[in-house]
């Protein structure tokens, strides 16, 4: 039996790899002939999709690893006793953790998506959600540089990022009580057998299956928002958003129109922010800095995958205001 | 008994295929087309990674129908439809595809003209010329002693390296600079609302990929009108003067020589990292 299976592994990987050589050649052949019939810009939008993949791919890696941690070693009571049941200490917390864990926007959607159906309230969750990528020491690095050298950009950026997180957490928990999961996430019954009955090294493996079902499970809703973030850089010139506004409020508003529809890394984000230092006020930067990394259409999609989109919409509502009424009140 | 799982199968082929796209990208260079290489060794780790996935999918696809360990993945992933997950995975196999038939393309003049106006844009490249601490491009002392030439030397040759710290102090203290010879190279881009005698000489800037690229530009300007289409590759000489646009003080370069060039393998700049000892 045993060798019986061995040799169907040495079988299925050649198959594995004759399917891919095969697809490759494929797709190869498939470039060059239709290379010519594609519009140049099409290409340009393939390339920068790519990049945006690219780039995040190894950080949807890492989320995905830690929420498979999540998933097969931390149990519901380990959740149940770390959180404070004051639900206020709670918040806190959850942007606090957020803040200390240094998560890119990317990986961040399966990682609370796991915490959330282990049993995690979803206003703590949502609070490090905010948090995670917005403060991390990379970020602090990146937008003290971008600013030449200024802390003031920095320290605004992470000090109002951090109380608007703990505002949208607060009035996210007064609303939602419950998971808000599209799908319940079933895994209390079954998997409290695997704890105690599993090997280490089996719950190891366990680990790395959730992981790769995670990639696929989220890897798509990457893929279709970087490809429509991509689509946006390529058919939407900056010019036309600025027909929107000059004044205040219309640059804030466009300013985070584009850290929404632009989906960048957080720990690049500061430059390009910094880029429209002279076309729009200090006050839409920094709308910019802080709105980009808690919510954009890359992550907006892998939300919507995972919770009600009512919830996703009521979210993305709030945000937007708090940042923007946030931003506004320090009115630089 | 054991069975196939046509899913396992698929997802391990996906798997290869990013392992394998990966690979591909560091094999042949492309990978400096998409993003800043001094992120490279994050791809290559991925690369590791996905082969890594590759070889633990591969136990999944033979599965003994009498165990079944990771049963808590069955209840809590999605149950779909078939043509549901056709979708799911054509999706994801969408950039593969992509990604192994077309060649990436260099970012040109239409891109530039997507950012938005260039020339005002002065504020982005002071940013540039401070010095990044963590990353070893360059030696501080090295950093220091170029940007200390730019200073002095008969000719600024805007070498790659230097190009963003040396157009960063351009911009921002044009007066500084006026009479100096300049030689440089980048992309021809016609701004709208220039003269005809005029073009900006422009490359783009990298932070981490090709998505967050901004444009930096100088200002040439021809006596007689030049025989150029945008996005062409020239190499540039001239004198610096300084000239007024949209109520900006800004550089112009007078063009005294200039040359077409192939489109470089490198077409990219990026910021200075300085590693400080």
């Amino acid at each position: 039996m045993d060798k019986l299976h061995s040799y169907l592994l040495d079988l299925t990987g050649l198959v594995v790899f004759v399917i891919v050589v095969y697809v490759v050649m494929f797709s190869q052949f498939a470039g060059e002939q239709v290379l010519n019939h594609l519009p140049n810009s099409f290409q340009q939008l393939n390339t920068i999709f790519l990049s945006i993949l690219i780039e995040a791919i190894p950080f949807v890696l890492i989320g995905v690893f830690i929420a498979g941690f999540i998933q097969t070693f931390i149990s519901e009571e380990h959740i149940r006793k770390w959180i404070p049941k004051n639900r206020w200490l709670g918040i806190f917390m959850g942007c606090v953790v957020g803040a200390l864990f240094p998560a890119c926007e990317c990986g961040i959607v399966p990682i609370i998506r796991r915490l959330v159906a282990k049993g995690v309230p979803i206003y703590v969750a949502i609070g490090f959600m905010l948090t995670g990528p917005l403060i991390n020491p990379i970020v602090v690095l990146s937008t003290y540089m971008a600013f030449g050298n200024d802390a003031k950009m920095a320290l605004l950026r992470m000090g109002i990022g951090f109380l608007a997180a703990l505002m949208i957490a607060c009035i996210i928990s007064v609303f939602y009580k419950t998971n808000q999961l599209k799908h319940a996430i079933n895994n209390s019954s079954s998997n409290h057998v695997h704890h105690h009955s599993q090997t280490f090294l089996q719950r190891l493996e366990g680990m790395i299956k959730h992981s790769i079902d995670e990639f696929f499970d989220m890897g798509k809703f990457l893929i279709i928002g970087a490809f429509i973030a991509a689509f946006v850089q390529i058919y939407v010139s900056a010019q036309s958003l600025l027909l929107l506004g000059d004044g205040v409020i219309g640059s804030t508003i466009v300013m985070m129109g584009l850290a929404y529809f632009l989906s960048l890394c957080s720990e690049a984000d500061a430059f390009i922010g910094a880029s429209f230092m002279n076309l729009f006020t200090p006050t839409s930067i920094l709308a910019f800095l802080v709105y980009g990394p808690m919510i954009d259409l890359k992550n907006t999609i892998m939300l919507l995958s995972v919770f009600r989109a009512k919830f996703v919409f009521a979210l993305l509502v709030t945000i937007t205001a708090i940042v923007f009424i946030f931003v506004s009140l320090i009115g630089l | 008994m054991v069975r196939v799982r046509f899913q396992h199968l698929l997802k391990a082929t996906l798997l290869a295929a990013f392992a394998l796209f990966f690979i591909k990208l560091h094999l042949t260079g492309e990978i400096s087309n998409y993003i800043n290489p001094k992120y490279e060794i994050m791809s290559i780790i991925a690369s590791w990674v996905f082969l890594f996935l590759f070889l633990m999918q591969l136990f999944r696809i033979w599965e003994r129908g009498d165990i079944h360990i990771d049963c808590s993945f069955a209840c809590s992933h999605d149950h779909k439809g078939e043509t549901i997950k056709f979708i799911n995975y054509a999706i994801i196999l969408f950039p593969l595809v992509t990604g192994f038939a077309l060649q990436p393309t260099i970012l040109g003049a239409s891109i530039a003209a997507n950012k938005g106006s260039i020339l005002p844009h002065a504020s982005l490249v002071e940013t540039h010329d401070e010095m990044i601490s963590n990353e070893n491009h360059m030696k501080e002392e090295e950093y220091n002693r170029k940007l200390a030439s730019l200073a002095q030397a008969d000719l600024i040759n805007m070498s790659p390296d230097m190009y963003s710290s040396y157009h960063g102090e351009m911009i921002s203290n044009p007066e500084d600079f006026a009479g100096r010879k300049i030689k440089l190279s980048g992309f021809v881009y016609k701004e709208q609302g220039l003269d005809k005698h005029q073009f900006i000489l422009a490359r783009f800037l990298i932070t981490h990929c090709i998505a967050d690229a901004s444009v930096l530009g100088l200002l040439a300007e021809f006596k007689q009108i030049p025989d150029l289409k945008e996005d062409t590759w020239i190499e540039l000489e001239g004198i610096i003067e300084v000239t007024m646009i949209h109520g900006q003080v800004l550089p112009v370069i007078k063009a005294s020589d200039w040359r077409i060039l192939d489109e470089p393998i490198d077409p990219y700049v990026y910021p200075v990292l300085v590693k400080i000892v």
